[in-house]
C-alpha cells in the first residue's frame, strides 16, 4: 500500500519539479508544459549512435532510475508512509545513490561521443569532491538519533530540527547533494554551454525521457533526504505529516534547482579543492561539536 | 528458509557469472563494471544472509571503488573500448595455478575448521548495527584504528610517489 | 500537409496526440547561434520556444539570416543529427542547400518569426508522421570507402583493383568523404548510415618493418602472413602496412578509445615505432613487459600533469552553444587537458572589393552586411574612410551622432558577450537578462537608452558581485603584455590602446580610456562592464544617435584611411576611390589579431577553462581574413 502511495506522490513530485525546472532553465512557467514535452519526447526517434556500447547506452538511464527509486525507498513521507524502514536507512541511501555515478559513467561511455564521455568521467571527479561530504554530515545526524533508521532520525528532531542543531552539517550536505544531483552550478555532466548536453547529448526520444525522469527522481530523493535529515521530515504544526513532507521536499528541490541560475558553473577541480580543504575540515568539526552537544545537553 | 536459499544461490550465481564476464569481454570499462556488479551481487548475498549493515556497506563501497578503477583502466590501458578484441586473460598457466590453489584453500577453509553450530536466529538489524558499533569502538577499536592509520599512510605515500617524477620533469 | 523530416508511421490515434504535443513543445537549435540571431534583432526568448544546445534535443532548426557558405555542410550535419520528426524554419535565409527546403520561411523580422512559428505548429500537428519518409544524409558525414595498396599507401583508388606499382590487390579503407569538415560541433554519425568494414583504430598499427602482412598492434615483433590472434596477448592481428598510410602513426594501436572510431585524423599523435628490441629483465611465468604502460607510452608527448593518456581530437563548433558561432575550435584533449588547439573561422570575410568596382553606397552596405556582430561600427568605419578619401566633412553633429551609435553598439555587443558567457557558464539569469537588455538597447533611440540605463547599471552591479565569478574566471586565459592583442583584451592587462583616445569628438564628450589590471578573463569581464557604463555616459553626453549615411562622393578620386574602436577592438580601413567608385580596400580587424591568442590561452588548460578562455576573447569569426 505505502509503495503505491509513495510512487504516486513521487510521480506528482517529479511533475511539479519538471514545471519548476522549465521555469528555472527556460524562463517560462507553464503547468502543462512538461506533459506536452514528455509526450513529444516519446514520439521522437530514439537514435542509437554508431559504434556505441549498446549495453551501457541502454542500461545507463535505467540504472539511474533504479538508483533513484532505491534511494526514495528509505525516505519517510509520514509516520508509517515509507516503502521500507531499514535499520541502515541512512547508509542505504548512500549505497543507492553511489550507483548514480556508475550509471552516469555508463551513459557517458555508451554512446561513443567525446562530449558524453568527458562528461561521464568528469562526474567521477565531482564524485570524489562530494562523496565525503554526503557521508560525514549524515554521520553527525545519525549520532544524534543514535540510529541509522530514517524514521528514527526524523523522530529525533522532535525537539529541535537538525538544521538548527547542526547548521554546518546542513550547509555541507546541501552543497554535496547538489553535486550528486548535478544541479547548477555543479552541473558538469550535462553542462550545456561546455559540453552541449554532455551525458544527455546523444540520448533522444524514449531513452532521453527515461534519463530526464531519473534525474527528477534523484533530485526528489536528495531533497527528501535533506528534509529527513535536517528539516524534521513530516514534523510540523497544524498540517498532517504528509503535507509537511510534500511542502518541505518541493521547497528544498525548487531552491536547489533555481539557485544555480544566479552563478556561473564551477569546475570539478575547484569544487574538489573546496570540498577537501574546507568542507572536510568543517565536517569533522561538525561531528566533534555534535558529539560534544549530544553528550552535554541531551535534546 | 528455502526462499532465502534460492536467493542466495541466485546472487551467488550472479557474482560468479559477472566474475567470468570480467575476463570474457574485450572492453576495459565493461570489465571493470562487471567486477563491480559481481561485488554488488556479493553485497546482495550479505543482505540475503541478514547481515544488513555489511551488505549495504559492500554495495556502497564497491560502486565507488570500481568506478575509480574503471577510470584508471581507461587512462592507462591501451584499447579501453575493446575495439582491438584484446583478450583479457593473460599468463594463463600462472592464473590457473593460482586459481586452483585459491579454490582448494577456500574449500579447505569451509570443510576443515569446526564452525560450530549454525545460528538459528539472527539478531534484528537494529541490534546488529548497534552491536557492530560497540564492537568497532570497543574490543576491536585498536585493530581498526591502526588499520585505518596504515591505509591513510599508504595513501599519502602513494600520492607522494606519484608526484615526485612529475616534479623532476618540471625542472 | 507534411514536413520533409517527418517520422515514419501512419498518422492515427495516439500519433495525432503526439504530433499535437510536438507542435506545442517546439525545441529549437539555432543557426548560426542565438547570439547572432539576437544581434539581428530576433528575440527568441519571447517566442515560446525552448532553445537547446544540441541538435539531438531539437525538433526545429532555426536559421537566422543568410547562412554562410562555409556553414552549410555543418548545418546539414546538425540537421542530420536531429531525431525525426524534424523541421526547418528559415528567417531570411535564402539558399540553404545541402539542407532540404525549409518547411516554413519568412523574412528576418520578429513578426516573421511569430507568424512562421504559428505556421510551423500547424504543419507539425498535421504532418509529423508520414507513411514513407525519405532519407537525408549529410555529405560531410558520408563515409567513403576507398581502396589503397597495402605496400604503396600513395595509391588511392575509388574502385577495387590491383596496384599499378606492384600488382597487389587494393584493400578497402573507410574515410570521411569530406575531410573532417562540417561536424556541427556534434560529432556523432547517425545510426542509419551504412557501416562498411569496421575500421576503428585497430587498423592503425605499428610499422612492423617486415614483409608479413599482419602484425599485433601491441607486439610488433609478431608477424604473420595470415590474419589471426597474437600469440602473446590474443589481440586480433592487423594489416601491418596500414600504418604507413596514417603518417606518423597512432601510438600503440589504441583500439578506438571506447570506440571513438570516428576520428579519422590522428595527426596529433606522435606515435613511437614499435616496442621490439627493448630488453628488460623478465620473470619466469610472466610475459615480458606485461601491460607495461611505461613502455607503451615511451617517447610519447606528455602533458603538464605528467599523466600519459590517449589523445582524442574533439571538434567544437561552428554551432557550439558556448563558443562564438561560426568558429570551429578543434581541441586535442589529453584526458581533460587541452594538448593542442586549432581555431578556424568557417565564415571568413572575403575580399572587400572583388570583381567590378563598387559605388560608395554598395561598399558601405557590403561591409556592414559582412559583419553581423558589428554592423554599425563597420558602417561607420566605411563611411569615415570614404569621407577621408573624398576629403568630405560630415560636420560636428553627425560626428557626435555616429560616435553615440558606435557606443550604443558597444553596449549591445558587450551585453551580448555577457549573455553568451552566461550561456556557456550556466549563469542562466545573466544569459536571459543581458540578452533581453541587448535587444532593448540595439536600435534604441536616445530616450530608449536613457530608459534602459538604470537596468543596465543594475545588471553590471549584479555581475560584479555574483558569487563564484572569481573562481570561474580568475587567472584564466592570462595574456602577458608582450602578446599582440586588440580591444578589451588589450586594455584588460593594465594598459593597451584604444582608438577612441585619438578622436576629438569623443574627447569632447569626456571619454577616458578604461583600463583593468590582471590580463585574465575576469579582468576582461570587468573591463567590458566598465565600458558599458562609460558608453552609457558618452551617449547621454552626445545627446543624439545617428547611424551614418553613405557620403555623397560623386566622382571624387583619392585615398583615405580610418580607424574605429569597434566593440572588439580597433578596426582600420583603407580605401581608394577612383571616379566615385571604390577600387581598392584593405581592412584590418581586431579578431585577426585576437584569434592568434586562442592557442596561448587554451594550452594545457582544463577543457572548461579553455572554453571559457576562448569565449573571453570575444571573437567574431566574420572578421577573420579569408
Amino acid at each position: 500500500m505505502s509503495i503505491v502511495v509513495v510512487l504516486l506522490s513521487l510521480a506528482a513530485g517529479a511533475y511539479a519539479l519538471a514545471v519548476i525546472e522549465r521555469w528555472a532553465v527556460h524562463g517560462h512557467l507553464s503547468l502543462t508544459g512538461p506533459a506536452w514535452a514528455a509526450l513529444a519526447l516519446l514520439g521522437r526517434e530514439s537514435l542509437l549512435a554508431r559504434k556505441s556500447d549498446r549495453l551501457f547506452f541502454e542500461l545507463g538511464p535505467v540504472l539511474l532510475l533504479v538508483a533513484g527509486l532505491m534511494a526514495v525507498a528509505v525516505i519517510p513521507l509520514a509516520p508509517g508512509l515509507i516503502i521500507t524502514d531499514l535499520a541502515t536507512g541512512a547508509l542505504f541511501l548512500n549505497a543507492a545513490l553511489a550507483y548514480v555515478l556508475v550509471a552516469l559513467i555508463m551513459a557517458g561511455w555508451g554512446p561513443n561521443g567525446a562530449y558524453a564521455m568527458i562528461a561521464g568521467w568528469r562526474f567521477l571527479g565531482q564524485f570524489i569532491a562530494y562523496a565525503m561530504l554526503i557521508v560525514m554530515p549524515i554521520t553527525a545526524v545519525a549520532m544524534r538519533a543514535e540510529s541509522l533508521s530514517t524514521v528514527e532520525i526524523v523522530a529525533s528532531q522532535e525537539q529541535l530540527w537538525n538544521v538548527l542543531y547542526q547548521p554546518m552539517g546542513f550547509i555541507l550536505f546541501v552543497v554535496a547533494a547538489m553535486g550528486l544531483a548535478w544541479l547548477p552550478p555543479l552541473d558538469l555532466p550535462d553542462a550545456t554551454g561546455e559540453l552541449a548536453g554532455g551525458v544527455e547529448a546523444e540520448y533522444t526520444g524514449v531513452r532521453l525521457a527515461v534519463l530526464r525522469l531519473a534525474r527528477m527522481v534523484i533530485i526528489l530523493a536528495l531533497a527528501g533526504a535533506t528534509v529527513t535529515f535536517y528539516l524534521g521530515g513530516w514534523l510540523g504544526p497544524w498540517l498532517p505529516g504528509w503535507a509537511w513532507s510534500a511542502i518541505k521536499i518541493l521547497a528544498v528541490a525548487a531552491a536547489m534547482l533555481s539557485v544555480g541560475r544566479y552563478m556561473p558553473r564551477i569546475r570539478e577541480a575547484r569544487y574538489l579543492a573546496l570540498s577537501w580543504k574546507l568542507g572536510i575540515s568543517l565536517a569533522l568539526a561538525n561531528i566533534f561539536v555534535v558529539g560534544v552537544i549530544a553528550l552535554v545537553v541531551p535534546i | 528458509m528455502t526462499v532465502q536459499m534460492i536467493f542466495l544461490a541466485f546472487f551467488g550465481g550472479a557474482a560468479v557469472w559477472f566474475g567470468v564476464v570480467v575476463f570474457r569481454t574485450h572492453s576495459m570499462v565493461r570489465s571493470a563494471l562487471a567486477l563491480l556488479f559481481s561485488q554488488t551481487a556479493i553485497g546482495a548475498m550479505f543482505l540475503v544472509m541478514q547481515a544488513e549493515f555489511l551488505g549495504v556497506l559492500q554495495i556502497m563501497m564497491m560502486a565507488t571503488e570500481m568506478s575509480v578503477m574503471a577510470i584508471f583502466m581507461v587512462m592507462f590501458m591501451m584499447d579501453p573500448g575493446g575495439m582491438g578484441k584484446m583478450d583479457m586473460t593473460h599468463q594463463k598457466r600462472l592464473s590457473l595455478w593460482a586459481g586452483g590453489i585459491g579454490l582448494l584453500a577456500a574449500l579447505l577453509l569451509v570443510w576443515l575448521p569446526d564452525w560450530g553450530p549454525v545460528a538459528l536466529s539472527v539478531p534484528g538489524a537494529h541490534e546488529q548495527a548497534a552491536d557492530l558499533g560497540r564492537e568497532l569502538l570497543g574490543r576491536s577499536m585498536f585493530i581498526f584504528q591502526s588499520a585505518g592509520l596504515t591505509i591513510l599512510t599508504a595513501m599519502i605515500a602513494a600520492t607522494m610517489v606519484a608526484i615526485v617524477p612529475n616534479a623532476e620533469q618540471g625542472k | 500537409m507534411t514536413i520533409a523530416g517527418a517520422r515514419e508511421g501512419a498518422m492515427y490515434g495516439i500519433r495525432r496526440a503526439v504530433a499535437a504535443a510536438m507542435a506545442r513543445d517546439l525545441t529549437a537549435f539555432v543557426l548560426p547561434g542565438p547570439s547572432v540571431a539576437r544581434s539581428m534583432g530576433i528575440d527568441l526568448a519571447n517566442a515560446h520556444l525552448r532553445i537547446v544546445g544540441t541538435p539531438r534535443h531539437a525538433n526545429v532548426l532555426i536559421i537566422a539570416g543568410p547562412l554562410d557558405v562555409g556553414l552549410r555542410d555543418a548545418a546539414a550535419v546538425a540537421y542530420a543529427q536531429m531525431p525525426r520528426p524534424r523541421t526547418i524554419l528559415a528567417l531570411g535565409a535564402g539558399d540553404i542547400a545541402p539542407l532540404p527546403d525549409a518547411d516554413v520561411s519568412a523574412p528576418l523580422t520578429q513578426a516573421g518569426l511569430h507568424s512562421e512559428l504559428a505556421d510551423l505548429r500547424r504543419v507539425v500537428a498535421a504532418g509529423a508522421f508520414r507513411a514513407n519518409t525519405g532519407e537525408f544524409t549529410a555529405a560531410a558525414l558520408e563515409v567513403r570507402v576507398e581502396y589503397t595498396c597495402p605496400m604503396h599507401p600513395e595509391i588511392v583508388r575509388d574502385a577495387p583493383g590491383d596496384c599499378p606499382k606492384c600488382g597487389m590487390t587494393l584493400v578497402p579503407r573507410e574515410t570521411a568523404s569530406n575531410g573532417h569538415g562540417g561536424h556541427g560541433g556534434h560529432d556523432m554519425p547517425r545510426e542509419d548510415r551504412p557501416n562498411p568494414a569496421d575500421h576503428a583504430h585497430a587498423g592503425h598499427a605499428h610499422d612492423a618493418g617486415g614483409s608479413g602482412a599482419y602484425t599485433c598492434p601491441m607486439h610488433p615483433e609478431v608477424i604473420s602472413d595470415a590474419p589471426g590472434k597474437c600469440p602473446k596477448c590474443g589481440m586480433n592481428l592487423v594489416k601491418a602496412e596500414e600504418v604507413e598510410s596514417h603518417g606518423p602513426g597512432h601510438g600503440h594501436g589504441h583500439g578506438g578509445h571506447g570506440g571513438h572510431g570516428k576520428q579519422q585524423d590522428h595527426s596529433g599523435h606522435d606515435g613511437h615505432a614499435g616496442h621490439g628490441g627493448h630488453s628488460k629483465a623478465t620473470i619466469d611465468g610472466i610475459e615480458p613487459h606485461f601491460m607495461s604502460m611505461v613502455e607503451l607510452t615511451e617517447g610519447q608527448p606528455r602533458s603538464s600533469d605528467g599523466l600519459q593518456m590517449d589523445w582524442i581530437e574533439v571538434p567544437f563548433g561552428p554551432f557550439f552553444p558556448g563558443l562564438p558561432a561560426g568558429l570551429r575550435l578543434t581541441l586535442t584533449l589529453d584526458g581533460d587537458t587541452v594538448a593542442a588547439s586549432d581555431a578556424r573561422s568557417l565564415v571568413c570575410r572575403a575580399e572587400l572589393v572583388d570583381g567590378p568596382q563598387m559605388t560608395a553606397g554598395d561598399f558601405v552596405e557590403r561591409l556592414a552586411a559582412m559583419m553581423p556582430l558589428g554592423p554599425v561600427a563597420y558602417r561607420t568605419l566605411a563611411c569615415a574612410a570614404i569621407e577621408e578619401a573624398a576629403s568630405a566633412d560630415p560636420g560636428q553633429d553627425a560626428r557626435r551622432g555616429r560616435a553615440a551609435a558606435v557606443e550604443r553598439e558597444r553596449i549591445a555587443s558587450h551585453l551580448g558577450w555577457l549573455a553568451e558567457f552566461g550561456t556557456q557558464s550556466g549563469f542562466l539569469w545573466l544569459a536571459a537578462r543581458a540578452g533581453a537588455l541587448q535587444l532593448a538597447v540595439q536600435g534604441a533611440d536616445i530616450d530608449g537608452i536613457a530608459a534602459q540605463a538604470g537596468a543596465i547599471r543594475a545588471l553590471i552591479r549584479r555581475v560584479e558581485t555574483a558569487p563564484l565569478m572569481r573562481m570561474r574566471l580568475g587567472r584564466i586565459a592570462r595574456i602577458g603584455t608582450d602578446a599582440p592583442a586588440s580591444g578589451p583584451v588589450d586594455r584588460a592587462r593594465g594598459g593597451g590602446a584604444d582608438a577612441r583616445t585619438e578622436d576629438p569628438t569623443l574627447k569632447a564628450l569626456g571619454f577616458e580610456m578604461c583600463v583593468r589590471e590582471g590580463g585574465d578573463a575576469l579582468a576582461r569581464l570587468r573591463l567590458r562592464c566598465d565600458e558599458i557604463a562609460q558608453s552609457l555616459d558618452l551617449i547621454a553626453a552626445a545627446g543624439r544617435i545617428a547611424v551614418p549615411q553613405v557620403p555623397d562622393v560623386e566622382t571624387v578620386s583619392g585615398e583615405g584611411a580610418a580607424t574605429i574602436e569597434t566593440p572588439r577592438g580597433a578596426a582600420r580601413l583603407r580605401v581608394k576611390l577612383a571616379n566615385g567608385k571604390v577600387v581598392e580596400a584593405e581592412l584590418d580587424t581586431p579578431t585577426d589579431v585576437n584569434i592568434a591568442l586562442v592557442e596561448t590561452v587554451t594550452a594545457q588548460r582544463e577543457l572548461g577553462d579553455a572554453l571559457a578562455a576562448v569565449a573571453s576573447l570575444d571573437l567574431s569569426p566574420w572578421e577573420v581574413r579569408g
